[in-house]
């Protein structure tokens, strides 16, 4: 065993999205924060997306897979059994360095799927309950809009002002309004002002490669350079191996390898923030004497309920170059018009939808070349040519299909394959469930009849199931801890000192992108943590 | 999965055969170049090798292959089209890397650059009360008890 670090007030396990968060709100309130994280900082220089290489490089190097990337920091993820892959960044900032900055608040019907729908379960806790959470970390987040949406209820104000629409939000809007179908202008994580640690949105439109002008939210950038300020310490390339406990069940730190070493970090109180797939791989690895099926995992739910938005994607080619390449990317509008149940249908629930830009032409020859492509054409060969003529003058709408709970999907630990320092890796078993199919299959006819709406003269199903970084549900939220991992504030039912703040809290996965429900629920953890200081248990 | 150090080695015969192959793939026309005429097979396949290692191993497997270069390339993406997408990718990422190829395609510049929007921009495009039908239909999400 290595060096035994001086104790934290605080232990966070993950520097990612929701770890940022709760790191700056607590090392404001005087906490000593230690944070493990088995990546590194992103050197903005190194970001791909203005170099001529920069599809290529988002294809390797930079690629949101950690199968595909394959960095020492990159746990492999088994996805053999799996519908679709699964999508991490393991670094400061997380998965917030690669995602495109949607920022999609759920609705209040979100929180009350069984009540309303009779599916899954409410959450504990409702958005109205959740509302200055929203409100306070959409300021942190620099999140630009426009207020007013008829989607939500009032309250929804984003602090900065909404990006352009563009000629594609323009084109599309103009369609919506011929069916008489919602529209928004986007909001996103992507400040359109300058702010104190970020500049104004340049529009490079490759945000999904990480913003080289550091004008996208990423928490590498919005909270962790204040936290570690006021006195945060990050150890990176710290990979941990298991959560202890102390000889009364409370946590009482983290034995990590780094270097080759075997070090432990005490903490009075332990934070999980290492994802949807990370939280749960961590728990499952630290089973002991008093949880021999996993920390915190009395429930047996931890792992269990894994919940993947499989996205999908329409095209339509217009007849005018629409500068699609522009950014934010983030999205140019959205939809929420068939987001509520309508059992009509056929299913419950819905999706959102984002029109998106295409960053580059290796991109858009996907929209031929994907598995899921029902285009027909090949794409290489003769006519190539006039087929990438069209490339500016294309629109994409990605659906975000609400996917629900279901014990079959699972995490956990892998029986043979590895990481770079020989722990479990994870083994994902996910199966698109039917209710999730018809989701995708009614809201992607409808963004069929949206492009033609919108004057496409061809239209196609350009793929399905084809990504996710949206790992939710794999630790519950409940009030029942026969039923549930963690309790409303996102403390473990098992573990009183012992918390999570990441997407495996998700009680559903909703239809929406989840960043702005992760802020919201680090933020409100947090902020607990300070205000019961004095009656939390801490490990002796 | 090992990587090929390839641009070290490609002879100038290996390039020939690539470009004939890559020219199957862009035969050009409409106004762009085939993929001979935007030096696939020069200076950006080493850009691409460069920036993306793995990939040499498709562009390997397929230089390997004798035959015609359309039959090749046919029989590859019916038999084995894991190796077809890799090198398509990779010839298509040597082709759009070509600034020529970029321009006439409608991007602008060599990479993404920066384009701030201007003042006055986003209020632009919602001229027109282009948002007054959405307005007018109210709210639609559905009301939750309390």
């Amino acid at each position: 065993m290595g060096s035994r670090q001086d104790p934290a007030d605080v232990l966070i396990i993950g520097a990612g999205t929701a770890a940022g968060v709760a790191a700056k709100h607590l090392a404001e309130a005087g906490f000593k924060v230690v944070c493990l994280e088995q990546g590194t900082w992103v050197d903005p220089g190194e970001l791909p997306g203005n170099k001529p290489e920069y599809e290529l490089l988002g294809a390797k190097d930079w690629h949101p897979s950690p199968n595909v990337r394959g960095r020492r920091e990159d746990y492999p993820v088994d996805t053999t059994d799996a519908d679709l892959p699964v999508w991490m960044y393991n670094g400061v900032g997380g998965s917030s360095v690669l995602y495109g900055g949607i920022w999609a608040r759920p609705l209040p019907s979100d929180f009350r799927a069984r009540t309303l729908d009779g599916v899954a379960d409410d959450w504990p806790l409702s958005y109205d309950e959740l509302l200055p959470y929203y409100q306070a970390v959409e300021r942190e987040m620099s999140v630009s809009g426009l207020g007013g949406n008829p989607a939500y209820p009032p309250g929804f104000e984003p602090p900065l002002p909404a990006a352009p629409i563009h000629r594609t939000g323009r084109m599309m809007a103009e369609g919506m309004n011929r069916l008489g179908w919602h529209w928004w202008p986007g909001t996103n994580a992507i400040p359109t002002v300058n702010r104190t640690h970020e500049g104004m949105c340049v529009r490079y439109g490759i945000c999904r490669m990480g913003c080289p002008e550091g004008a996208k939210s990423s928490t590498d950038v919005t909270h962790w350079r204040d936290a570690v300020s006021l006195g945060a310490e990050v150890i990176v390339r710290a990979r941990v191996a298991r959560v202890t406990l102390d000889e009364r069940g409370r946590a009482n730190g983290a034995v990590y390898l780094r270097d080759g070493r075997e070090h432990f970090q005490a903490a009075s109180l332990v934070l999980m923030a290492a994802g949807g797939i990370g939280t749960p791989r961590l728990l499952l690895m630290s089973a002991c004497d008093r949880f021999p099926d996993g920390l915190a995992n009395s429930s047996g739910l931890v792992g269990k309920r894994l919940m993947l938005h499989p996205y999908a994607v329409s095209v339509g080619v217009y007849d005018d170059d629409l500068e699609n390449w522009l950014g934010p990317a983030g999205e140019h509008i959205g939809s929420m018009q068939f987001y509520e149940t309508d059992a009509s249908r056929g299913f419950v629930r819905g999706a959102k939808w984002s029109l998106l830009p295409i960053a580059g032409p290796l991109e858009a020859v996907e929209k031929w070349t994907d598995k899921g492509s029902l285009n027909g054409e090949e794409f290489w060969g003769a006519g190539s040519a006039d087929r990438m003529k069209s490339f500016v003058r294309m629109l994409q709408w990605h659906v975000v299909p609400e996917d629900l709970p279901e014990e079959t999907n699972f995490v956990s630990l892998h029986p043979s394959l590895t990481d770079s320092d020989g722990l479990p890796a994870a083994k994902v078993h996910y199966r698109v469930s039917e209710n999730t199919n018809k989701i995708i299959d009614f809201h992607l006819a409808r963004s069929l009849e949206a492009h033609e709406a919108a004057g496409a003269e061809k239209t196609w199903i350009a793929g399905r199931n084809f990504m996710t970084g949206h790992n939710t549900g794999t630790a519950k939220m409940g009030d029942d801890p026969t039923t549930s991992v963690v309790d409303r504030f996102g403390r473990t039912h098992d573990v009183p000192n012992l918390y999570i703040i990441d997407a495996s809290v998700f009680t559903t996965s909703t239809g929406v992108n989840p960043t702005a429900t992760i802020c919201a629920l680090a933020k409100r953890t947090a902020t607990h943590i300070t205000s019961n200081a004095r009656e939390q248990e801490v490990a002796s | 999965m090992s990587v090929v150090n390839f641009t070290a080695e490609l002879s100038d015969t290996s390039r020939t055969r690539l470009a004939a192959l890559a020219d199957v793939l862009i035969p050009g026309g409409s106004g762009l170049p085939s993929a001979t005429e935007a030096d696939v097979a020069g200076q950006w396949i080493n850009r691409v090798l460069g920036a993306s290692p793995d990939l040499a191993n498709p562009v390997a497997h397929v230089l390997a292959i004798e035959g015609a270069p359309g039959e090749v390339l046919e029989q590859l993406r019916q038999r084995d089209p894991d190796v077809f997408d890799g090198f398509a990718f990779a010839v298509g990422g040597a082709y759009f890397m070509n600034p020529a190829v970029r321009r006439a395609l409608g991007y602008p510049g060599v990479a993404p650059r920066r384009l701030p929007a201007a003042e006055g921009e986003a209020e632009y495009y919602l001229e027109d009360d282009i948002l007054a039908p959405v307005l007018d239909r109210g709210p639609v999400y559905r009301q939750v008890p309390a």
